[in-house]
């Protein structure tokens, strides 16, 4: 951790409210981003990833800079989403309410899949690929999600990605090269 | 070994083995190709949050703290200063004691 990142989190501590600003604006992304990529669904994305800042604001305390402060953040936000989708899978039996990202993320497996895209050239479209690779890791189960978007959309490193997930890196590894797997076989599935 | 060969971390050995197969499988080439396109493309589903995601925030810890952190600032002051405002209070009412003290009461007429 660089020293400007301990008198940060050092100001954090003692509710500084233009540190917590700077906090929300280096990290901010990068949290809406995985919790998005989790659940699938803006709206509910936007609120789970500010309670990730809240719980921050409220428990930087607990803090003791063992690993970097994104690390402990991104497994607060990584809690959170897993949390949000169990609670959304028990309400799936009353779906109303709910977008369909939401339900894919909280019924990954029995998503329902309108209809084949055909001819190679949709994959040309970014917003279509968007919506393509959404589906493809709405489809995984919360874990294998989970280390697709911290290694391959948030680009982590394997040792980050150990203390965010407490697995060991040939776990990582293994479950990271079937959810690739899935995600190859579902493109090319949906594809052509 | 998609994943280990990808991103470059596959053992020599292994490599120069997968490599030779592929030379030869054009169906584990068409594989491979897929799988690179489909973990590349993933990188590109970053998503930045919302333009009001910071205000939202500390919206809901002004509301939650009961008006404790991120409440409206003062132009001059930042926060209100209850401080300041305790002290100037007890300088004024000090002032006024002494006035009282050494002023001539209002009403009363000297000898």
């Amino acid at each position: 951790m660089s020293v400007a990142e301990r008198l940060l989190i050092a100001r954090l501590k003692e509710r500084d409210e233009q540190a917590f600003g700077e906090i929300v604006r280096l990290y901010g992304d990068k949290v809406f981003s995985l919790v998005y990529r989790m659940i699938g669904s803006r709206a509910e994305a936007e609120d789970i990833a500010q309670e990730v800042f809240i719980t921050v604001f409220k428990t930087v305390d607990g803090f003791r800079g063992e690993a970097k402060f994104s690390t402990w953040l991104l497994r607060i936000a990584a809690n959170q989403s897993k949390n949000r989708i169990k609670y959304l899978a028990r309400r799936a039996t009353d779906p109303e309410g709910l977008d369909e990202g939401t339900l894919a993320a909280a019924t990954p497996h029995i998503a329902p899949l309108s209809g084949r895209i055909e001819g190679p050239d949709v994959m040309i479209e970014a917003a279509e690929l968007d919506g393509l690779l959404q589906k493809a890791i709405a489809e995984l189960d919360d874990e294998q999600r989970l280390l697709v978007i911290l290694r391959d959309v948030e680009e982590l490193s394997y040792q980050e990605i150990g203390e965010i997930t407490a697995l060991p890196e040939g776990t990582i590894k293994s479950r990271l090269h079937r959810a690739r797997m899935a995600i190859k076989e579902w493109l090319d599935r949906h594809t052509r | 070994m998609f994943s280990d060969f990808v991103e470059g971390t596959l053992v020599a050995r292994d490599k120069s083995a997968l490599e030779q197969h592929l030379a030869a499988c054009i169906q584990c080439r068409t594989d491979l190709e897929s799988f690179r396109r489909a973990v590349g493309s993933l990188g590109k589903l970053k998503q930045a949050a919302p333009p009001r995601f910071l205000p939202d925030i500390q919206q809901q810890i002004y509301k939650r703290s009961h008006g404790r952190f991120f409440g409206r600032r003062w132009k001059l002051f930042g926060r209100i200063p209850f401080e300041w405002v305790s002290l100037a209070t007890i300088i004024a009412m000090l002032i006024y004691y002494i006035a009282m003290l050494h002023g001539t009461p209002v009403g009363v007429r000297g000898p």
